[in-house]
């Protein structure tokens, strides 16, 4: 597919210099990198981030041997940036992610998932379970209600995407990419010297800025939510998969929006979760990026080491969790013949 | 100036525009017009959309003498004055204390 052209700075090409790669997917133009060779780690970010997010996790991970696929969400960093609201939905986010994975064949994947990309993950995931192998989830959520407190608050959480303010702030003035990043990270200083142009970079104008407000509104506040029930059914079947999962979450973040397992589920015997070594914000690839990678490679050793049987083949109950996940039914319109 | 596609995200802010302008009369007879503190006079143009109440949407327009460049500093202050007019207006939990917060807190230069 045709490049686009990229306006990228030098200082930030010098920190992503990956071939950039296009693919047609959903209807839309998706720009992902795909570095390295091995089983695939598929690292997913949310927003209003892309693929930069993740510089410091390709190298640690091709080099043990991985391939490295991210991919930027519809909307944001390389990729097509529709321009109406209504292109935009939960469910057609994990359509997209999915038609790029499975455009790719992909198996075996590892899915690393932070924020919206947590959601989508799992949402291609749930339907997608013979393609995955295992979860790494950071700072996200998947369930529908109540939700986590900070978004109940008019102030800022509420108020910064309500009707009209929304466009002014995040679209014309760009709140959330120019001051939303760097208020969510610990090392400040550090962001702003490195990464922040990087953020920047990618949204010039307002209209790209569109889905900065869009996914706000996607999170579930009461029961008329649009995307309720996917939320139901991402939580009530996310226990169920029996999937390795490693997470990451700490009572220091100033977003943490992950929610503790339900004790009695069967996932827990096979999650792992970890700590970072200093205090981390909701961007806490930012703040401890290698580190984390770090902590994913090893992970990932040990998910070789364990996670099959003496004679190579997937053990009885790993199999046993790759049947298809049930799925809403689709609601029932008065669809008009054309002939 | 903004575009907004979802005006009824919260539902208050679709009857703020239906009461002031009176749309469940006026439909899509002509826009909503407001003249903002830099003496622009700004369109506020109503989107319908099939399916959802009327207003789905709002776009606003500043209305300027032909040819004309805008001076993008008072568009950005009469912007922010039309926000504090509607979050007045829409009321109940929504107050322009907050708002003023909110912009403070991102540091617009409208609200400094």
């Amino acid at each position: 597919m045709t490049e686009p052209s990229l306006v990228l700075p030098d200082a930030i090409r010098t920190q992503w210099p990956y071939r950039p790669r296009f693919a047609r997917v959903n209807g839309w133009r998706m720009h992902y990198v795909d570095e390295g060779a091995g089983d695939p780690v598929v690292l997913l970010h949310g927003n209003p981030t892309w693929g930069f997010l993740y510089r410091d996790f390709v190298g640690p991970l091709t080099r043990t041997g991985h391939r490295v696929i991210i991919p930027d969400m519809i909307g944001f960093g390389l990729s097509e940036k529709p321009a109406r609201e209504d292109a935009h939905s939960l469910d057609g986010h994990i359509a997209t992610l999915t038609a790029l994975l499975r455009g790719l064949d992909l198996t075996r994947i590892t899915l690393v998932c932070h924020d919206w990309g947590g959601p989508t993950g799992l949402g291609f995931a749930l339907s997608n379970l013979a393609r995955v192998r295992a979860l790494v989830l950071m700072s996200t959520w998947a369930w529908p209600l109540p939700p986590a407190e900070f978004h109940t608050h008019l102030f800022p959480w509420r108020m910064m995407h309500a009707p009209m303010v929304a466009p002014y702030l995040m679209g014309r003035h760009n709140v959330l990419v120019t001051r939303g990043i760097y208020l969510s990270v610990v090392d400040r200083a550090h962001f702003r010297e490195r990464a922040q142009a990087a953020y920047e970079a990618v949204m010039p104008d307002p209209a790209s800025r569109l889905l900065t407000w869009t996914w706000p509104r996607w999170i579930p506040l009461d029961q008329d939510a649009r995307a309720l029930e996917r939320f139901v059914w991402l939580d009530s079947s996310s226990p169920h998969v029996n999937c390795p999962r490693f997470s990451r979450g700490d009572a220091r973040t100033t977003c943490s929006i992950m929610r503790p397992s339900p004790p009695a589920s069967n996932n827990c015997c096979r999650m792992r979760k970890a700590r970072t070594s200093s205090p981390v914000g909701h961007f806490l690839q930012e703040d401890s990026g290698s580190e984390i990678a770090a902590l994913i490679v090893d992970f990932l050793k040990r998910l070789a080491q364990t996670g099959r049987g003496r004679d190579g083949r997937e053990s009885h109950r790993a199999a046993a969790a790759r049947r298809p996940a049930p799925r809403p039914r689709a609601r029932r319109r008065p669809y008009r013949p054309l002939f | 100036m903004l575009a907004e596609d979802r005006i009824g995200h919260y539902s208050e802010f679709r009857r703020f525009f239906a009461g002031t302008f009176d749309l469940d009369r006026e439909g899509l007879k002509q826009p909503g017009y407001v003249t903002a503190p830099s003496g622009t006079n700004y369109a506020l143009v109503f989107i319908a959309r099939s399916g959802e109440p009327f207003p789905a949407g709002v776009e606003i327009h500043a209305l300027m003498p032909a040819l004309e460049p805008l001076d993008e500093d008072a568009v950005d202050g009469d912007l922010w004055a039309i926000l504090k007019w509607m979050i007045a207006g829409v009321g109940g939990d929504w107050t322009v204390r907050d708002l003023e917060a909110t912009g403070r807190l991102y540091r617009l230069p409208a609200a400094m």
